[in-house]
């Protein structure tokens, strides 16, 4: 491979006056090859001197997404992306229709649904009582077309961590699509999972299912989401339906952590609320350190389990509990 | 490069007004709160950060044009607290934040505190003044609005992980004892002046782009294909340019050293050397004449906290 002599490279990398560095904006569409070309040589001038520059664009350059969004010839405007977002549209209606039409041919030859519902394989801590034991014995069958369910992104165990997200309301809007992951609301509702649950009910032997715990989260769990004004929303059947929880009249909240039937919302003026019944009675967590409240919005809330939480607030700062809210400290 | 492909567009334009119209337009800026003076006030804010103050107004055309607009409204919107803009924003970059912070830092928990650390600053503060301070105020629609929030977060993530290396160093070097930090060393004076000279003017010669992939092949190790990428040019092309250029500098440089009255077979010596160990005879001379004991190349090259 070429080779040059090392006092080449000494003088290479002698410290050159850099001056003033680029900012993202040019860095970026240097990336992606939307700048004129007398301030495409400038950049690269700097670049040539810059090493920290020269890290930052190679490390853009080389993410597998920058090949989507490198304009070639001129920089198309922005509004083409909308035949592209339409398309994307269309595939995911197929995706989710298709997941659906499964679901219920499975549904017809194995009612593998009521069978959750006849022989609760939910834990110990789960009684369907009030709203929740109806809506559990709701999922007997699927009542209407599912919908792609936006809000953050759910997991098998329906562990979720939202900031402020209001992708999923009740029919009247229809969806908009963020990005090329189908998302379905069936996608944890695994038929053949389903199957092994009536296979063991019945002491048949059958392969490893999933376990109680999981199917639960899997297709039991509440959802939750947070609408742009800041009001939060559960669905109880998977995503098909919502409805607004009533948690605080004045709060808007601006994000969620939900873990099973553990829910936590935060919102403006540090209001941070829990509930241990996914929603059916809320008590509120008031944040403290040193006698100093939080008075700072809150826009992130994680609790990956029932006792440790960080919060995120718009002052930039995190807050810390490891007893699930009773006291906290300041990452 | 895109400035001819915008001239085409920006012609077909009466006047600056009616294509600020048109841009307003196209942006959907009225969905995400913004009026139409406030866009083109926005517009003017990006020809002064941008142009030269006499510029044109064709060349104006050229950089509106070439704007994200759709992507400059929904920011500008978000960053003066529109709740439709951030709806939008958050549906479309929320889960992108979280995948760019994954690909940079390939760890998940150090992930989510960039991406989180990041959403802040773009969320933003409001000021005493009861003004929005936030982060998105600054994009200015040159490129996409994820390239920028890439280059952003990899700004901070290189920033941070610059701060915590000098922070690691400091506290290697105060376990160590501070007898054993190392001065800098001196600059290589026994390098000949004329070579330094010759090698910089070559160098100075080259076009910006040659000497950046220089400095990405050689002092950053960056591979062919990562410099290509970055060029937007094919592997090989990379390829064969590092071995074009290291044919003719050699030749260049051995040119400006005759030229600087070097003969030939001085400046092919002197292109052979190694700076360093011109330091080190240098070292070992400077001993022998103080009437030391000599120093053996291998004492020489040892850290000089070893105890010799």
């Amino acid at each position: 491979m070429a080779q040059i002599p090392k006092i080449v490279e000494q003088r290479l990398r002698a410290v050159a006056t850099v001056g003033e560095h680029p900012d993202a904006n040019l860095l970026g569409a240097f990336v992606e090859r939307s700048l004129g070309k007398r301030e495409h040589v400038k950049v690269l001038e700097h670049l040539s001197q810059c090493m920290n520059c020269r890290e930052i664009v190679s490390l853009s350059a080389t993410q597998p997404a920058v090949a989507d969004v490198v304009s070639v010839g001129s920089a198309s405007p922005s509004w083409l992306s909308w035949p592209a977002l339409r398309w994307g549209a269309a595939v995911v209606c197929v995706m989710v229709v298709g997941a659906a039409v499964m679901l219920y041919q499975q549904q017809e030859s194995h009612p593998v649904v009521s069978v959750a519902g006849e022989n609760p394989v939910a834990p110990g801590s789960f009684t369907p009582n009030g709203t929740l034991g109806k809506a559990v014995a709701s999922l007997q069958t699927p009542k209407s077309e599912p919908k792609a369910a936006l809000a953050g992104k759910p997991t098998a165990s329906g562990r979720r961590s939202n900031t402020a997200n209001s992708a999923d309301r009740n029919h009247e809007k229809p969806f908009e699509i963020a990005d090329a992951r189908p998302v379905s609301p069936f996608g944890e509702i695994v038929p053949g999972r389903a199957k092994e649950a009536l296979a063991a009910s019945q002491g048949v032997q059958s392969e490893p299912a999933m376990s109680d715990e999981e199917f639960f989260e899997a297709n039991l769990a509440p959802r939750w989401t947070l609408s742009s004004d800041g009001t939060l929303q559960r669905s109880l059947d998977s995503g098909r339906t919502w409805e607004k929880i009533q948690v605080s009249n004045q709060t808007i909240f601006r994000a969620l952590a939900a873990n099973g039937f553990d829910i936590w919302v935060g919102g403006a003026s540090g209001a941070l609320f829990h509930s241990s019944d996914a929603g059916e009675h809320w008590k509120q967590v008031r944040p403290v350190v040193n006698g100093e409240a939080l008075a700072d919005d809150i826009i992130g809330v994680e609790f990956p389990d029932a006792v440790h939480g960080k919060l995120t607030s718009s002052a930039q700062e995190i807050w810390i509990t490891a007893d699930a809210g009773q006291t906290w400290q300041k990452q | 490069m895109s400035s001819d492909g915008f001239q085409s567009e920006a012609a077909g334009f009466a006047g600056l007004e009616s294509m600020v119209a048109a841009i307003y337009e196209k942006s959907r800026g009225q969905g995400f709160g913004l009026t139409r003076p406030e866009f083109e006030s926005i517009l003017q804010e990006i020809a002064r950060k941008y142009l030269p103050v006499d510029a044109a107004q064709r060349e104006i055309c050229d950089l509106y044009i070439s704007l994200r607009a759709e992507e400059l409204a929904l920011a500008r919107g978000c960053a003066a607290g529109h709740e439709h803009a951030w709806e939008v924003f958050l549906t479309r970059y929320r889960e992108k934040l979280y995948d760019i912070a994954g690909y940079i830092t390939k760890e998940s928990s150090a992930a989510r505190e960039l991406a989180d650390s990041i959403y802040a600053e773009l969320y933003g503060t409001v000021t005493r003044d009861g003004q929005r301070a936030s982060k998105l105020a600054s994009y200015t629609g040159r490129g996409s609005l994820e390239g920028w929030l890439r280059t952003v977060m990899l700004q901070e993530h290189v920033n941070r992980y610059r701060r915590q290396r000098r922070l690691v160093s400091l506290d290697e070097e105060s376990e160590e004892g501070v007898q054993f930090a190392i001065a800098e060393p001196e600059p290589a004076t026994a390098v000949d002046s004329r070579v330094e000279a010759a090698v910089d003017e070559v160098l100075a010669a080259l076009p910006a782009e040659e000497r950046f992939v220089l400095a990405s092949y050689f002092l950053d190790e960056r591979t062919l294909a990562e410099i290509a990428r970055t060029l937007g040019v094919h592997e090989s092309t990379i390829s064969r340019k590092l071995d074009k250029l290291a044919k003719s500098l050699r030749k260049q440089i051995l040119a400006s050293l005759g030229r600087r009255g070097m003969s030939r077979r001085q400046a092919q010596e002197a292109l052979e050397v190694d700076v360093r160990d011109l330091r080190v005879n240098i070292r070992s001379r400077l001993a022998q004449e103080t009437g030391g004991p000599a120093f053996s190349k291998k004492k020489a090259e040892a850290p000089a906290g070893d105890g010799s």
